[in-house]
């Protein structure tokens, strides 16, 4: 038996979940994948400097290494309150 | 500035998928604290409403708030947590709508009890700014032709 693929949730919310058509997906995880490249991976028509990310609920940066598992979320501009 | 000696904030964070009464929120929670012996000099309010004006100026039927379910309480409470310890205040009330609101209809109630009016009403207005731009809450404004926009900001101070 080989073991799963590792991937990782994705969820993108409001605007960007309407322009992708969807809102939650397991995503495969490629080694030394960050949230930049998954991001130009999903080729969604908003720039990374307008989104913000977050891993596992908590604001991170772009940059940040990636592990199996992890829930991954892109949120465009927010507006609370 | 810090907590005052031998305290902690109480924090108080809900959200809503329903109309909520902000005063009748607010005396629940002074009753609350009343019941913890908590006595607070000063107490701020602030009640946020849907505008019954759209943002390019026509009228608004109604307003949709979609959020992160886990993040967005995550988010609260931390950011309420981050506030009320830089301003030494005894307590943060923090009620929070969800879905879709009519024009009027409260948005989000932030009240503070703290010794002093100053920190109290500081703490209102930048727990207020924080949860506006770093909580996890996105508002879509319906019009009365049934188009949409999602809102990519915040109206000015």
């Amino acid at each position: 038996m080989t073991a799963p693929a590792p991937q990782l949730q994705l969820r993108l919310f409001a605007s960007l979940r309407e322009a992708a058509g969807w809102g939650e997906r397991p995503w495969p995880l490629q080694p030394d994948d960050t949230p930049a490249q998954i991001w130009a991976a999903l080729g969604l028509p908003a720039a990374l400097g307008s989104v913000r990310v977050a891993i596992n609920q908590r604001f991170a940066a772009a940059d940040t290494p990636l592990h199996p598992g992890d829930e991954l979320a892109f949120l465009p501009p927010i507006s609370g309150g | 500035m810090t907590s005052p000696a031998g305290s902690t904030p109480q924090l108080s964070i809900g959200l809503s998928a329903t109309p909520f009464a902000p005063l009748q929120r607010l005396e629940a929670w002074q009753q609350q604290l009343a019941r913890q012996g908590l006595i607070a000099a000063a107490e701020s309010l602030f009640i946020g409403r849907v505008r019954p004006v759209a943002g390019d100026g026509s009228t608004l039927a109604a307003l949709e708030l979609e959020h992160y379910p886990g993040m967005t309480e995550q988010q609260l409470q931390s950011l309420a947590a981050d506030c009320a310890a830089r301003h030494g205040v005894l307590a943060v009330l923090v009620q929070h709508r969800v879905g879709r609101l009519a024009p009027g209809e409260p948005i989000v109630l932030v009240a503070i009890a703290a010794d002093r009016r100053g920190p109290a009403q500081r703490c209102g207005q930048e727990l207020l700014e924080a949860l506006k731009h770093d909580a996890p809450f996105w508002k879509r404004e319906w019009r009365t032709d049934g188009g949409s926009t999602w809102l990519t900001g915040n109206t000015p101070r």
